[in-house]
């Protein structure tokens, strides 16, 4: 009789962490979802970057073109950064600070292409020039914004992670703490433009 | 007391600051009153201004569902108009959820800054680009002659053209209609109500009339009648004779009648008054003074602007 009942306490304790472990694994999963898609926006809102790049340059360059070293250092850091892409399931800390490195060194050359378009009047007062300024400002603020975005969600999934109880759930079903953006040094800050 | 003499100091401070504005403490006059889209807290546009822009933000988002919050003040915190349009997007989520279709344009005029915000589902219909166009042309121009207005009403004008040329954006009217529905059932449930009242009021009076008090049964009924007529007073008084048909018992009732307002008996009084108060209410939803709310769209940060 004793024995019997503590039999049925094991039981009813090992069904209570079954439905706690289930719990715990699917607002893992979800919270680990809002983090994939967080990142496929931001890398989204890279790419958008990336794909005004090549217009802008040849823009500068009908204006420009002795500037040959500032536009050939975008179109380098362009290429180094569009290599450079992270899986949504291997967002580690390391991976992540790689990717930002590497964008960076896109912000700071285009960076240094704007400051030297300041020396060109024309260049300035071409239509088509500041309309691609206007869109390379507005994907900026986006990417901040996307970024923004995604540290909440990162954030948000790395207490779940790493709060006890459910740290053991996710140790056991393999749910590790995903990076997140650093502030910047002021490498990536939006390329300001006074008119 | 120490609420009010709270209230004074805050009036006292904010009126002396000559207001710095913040996504917290500006003004949204939509949310009183739907018809309102344009802040206008330092009266830095004309009436006849404010009124050509809300009636054109109205009719947009009517036809094309894009919710607008348009904000002229003169000096606002941080003096960025972007980081403020961005917060007051987050702070309100100004646009449909569906569609996410919402505007905030911002104009701080001694911050000498300007800002055209859109909701992300308006990113197609309003590029990067076509906001830098407009403000090059149809804002820009202006607001180095301080024209507030002039730029103002030209860059609405100018938003609302390309607004319109997009016929995926589909009208808030269609929800609006969903309301309307729903207020016709809600007063058409009322008047249900009250003629109901009124029937089961009369019903009661009949009932209690054929009450015998003797066998306790519902078998009284009026077997004579007379009325007496006091036209001093307006009234005319029944005096009817009922008798059980049950156990032959006879009873003598009088009861008045108002003549100035017939019908005035306790059910169909109370009928009418409900039935009255709800007309007031039907015929309010009409009238669209009622405030408006957010839909919670949001914003990625598309849009553009600058300093001038």
């Amino acid at each position: 009789m004793k024995k019997s009942s503590i039999y049925l306490i094991i039981a009813a304790v090992v069904v209570l962490c079954g439905f706690y472990g289930c719990n715990t694994y699917n607002s893992l999963v979800s919270q680990d979802e809002n983090v994939s898609r967080a990142w496929a926006d931001v890398e989204a809102q890279y790419q958008r970057r990336a794909d005004l790049i090549p217009n802008l340059v040849n823009t500068v360059k009908g204006y420009a073109a002795h500037e040959s070293g500032t536009l050939e250092a975008v179109v380098a850091a362009r290429s180094k950064a569009t290599q450079i892409t992270v899986d949504p399931e291997n967002l580690t800390p390391e991976k992540l600070a790689e990717y930002q490195a590497a964008q960076g060194e896109v912000s700071q050359a285009l960076g240094r292409l704007l400051a030297i378009t300041e020396n060109y009047p024309d260049l300035k007062a071409n239509e088509q020039f500041s309309e691609l300024q206007a869109q390379l400002e507005g994907t900026e603020n986006r990417i901040a914004e996307s970024r923004r975005l995604f540290n909440e969600a990162a954030q948000a999934y790395n207490v779940s992670v790493r709060r006890f109880p459910a740290n053991l759930f996710a140790n056991i079903f393999g749910f590790s703490v995903k990076g997140n953006f650093k502030a910047d040094a002021g490498a990536e800050k939006a390329p300001e433009v006074q008119f | 007391m120490k609420k009010v003499l709270f209230l004074c100091t805050m009036l006292l401070t904010t009126t002396l600051l000559a207001a710095t504005y913040t996504p917290d403490n500006l003004p949204i006059p939509y949310l009183q009153d739907k018809t309102q889209y344009v802040s206008n807290p330092d009266g830095i546009l004309s009436q006849t201004t404010v009124d050509s822009l809300n009636l054109w933000l109205g009719q947009m988002e009517a036809s094309h569902g894009v919710q607008t919050v348009l904000a002229v003040v003169e000096r606002i915190e941080g003096g960025e108009a972007y980081d403020f349009s961005m917060a007051l997007g987050r702070k309100y989520g100004i646009g449909s959820k569906e569609q996410n279709t919402g505007l905030i344009i911002v104009l701080a005029t001694e911050d000498r800054a300007y800002y055209i915000l859109t909701g992300r589902g308006l990113e197609g219909t309003l590029p990067d680009a076509i906001c830098k166009r407009i403000e090059n042309n149809q804002m820009l121009p202006y607001l180095r002659d301080g024209e507030w207005d002039e730029a103002m009403l030209n860059s609405v004008r100018a938003i609302t053209k390309y607004v319109d040329g997009d016929d995926s954006l589909v009208g808030s009217s269609d929800f609006e209609d969903d309301d309307d529905t729903g207020a016709l059932i809600a007063f058409v449930v009322c008047m249900a109500i009250g003629v109901g009242l009124v029937f089961l009021g009369a019903w009661y009076e009949e009932r209690k009339k054929s009450y015998c008090p003797s066998c306790h049964k519902h078998k009284m009924k009026k077997i004579s009648g007379y009325t007496t007529k006091n036209k001093i007073l307006g009234v005319l008084t029944h005096h009817d004779t009922y008798r059980c048909s049950n156990c032959q018992f006879t009873k003598e009732l009088h009861w008045d009648e108002n003549l100035n307002n017939r019908g005035g008996s306790g059910g169909a009084a109370a009928g009418s008054a409900l039935g009255g108060s709800f007309f007031g209410r039907g015929g309010g939803f009409g009238g669209g003074g009622f405030g408006g709310s957010f839909g919670g769209g949001s914003f990625g940060g598309g849009g553009a602007g600058g300093h001038f």
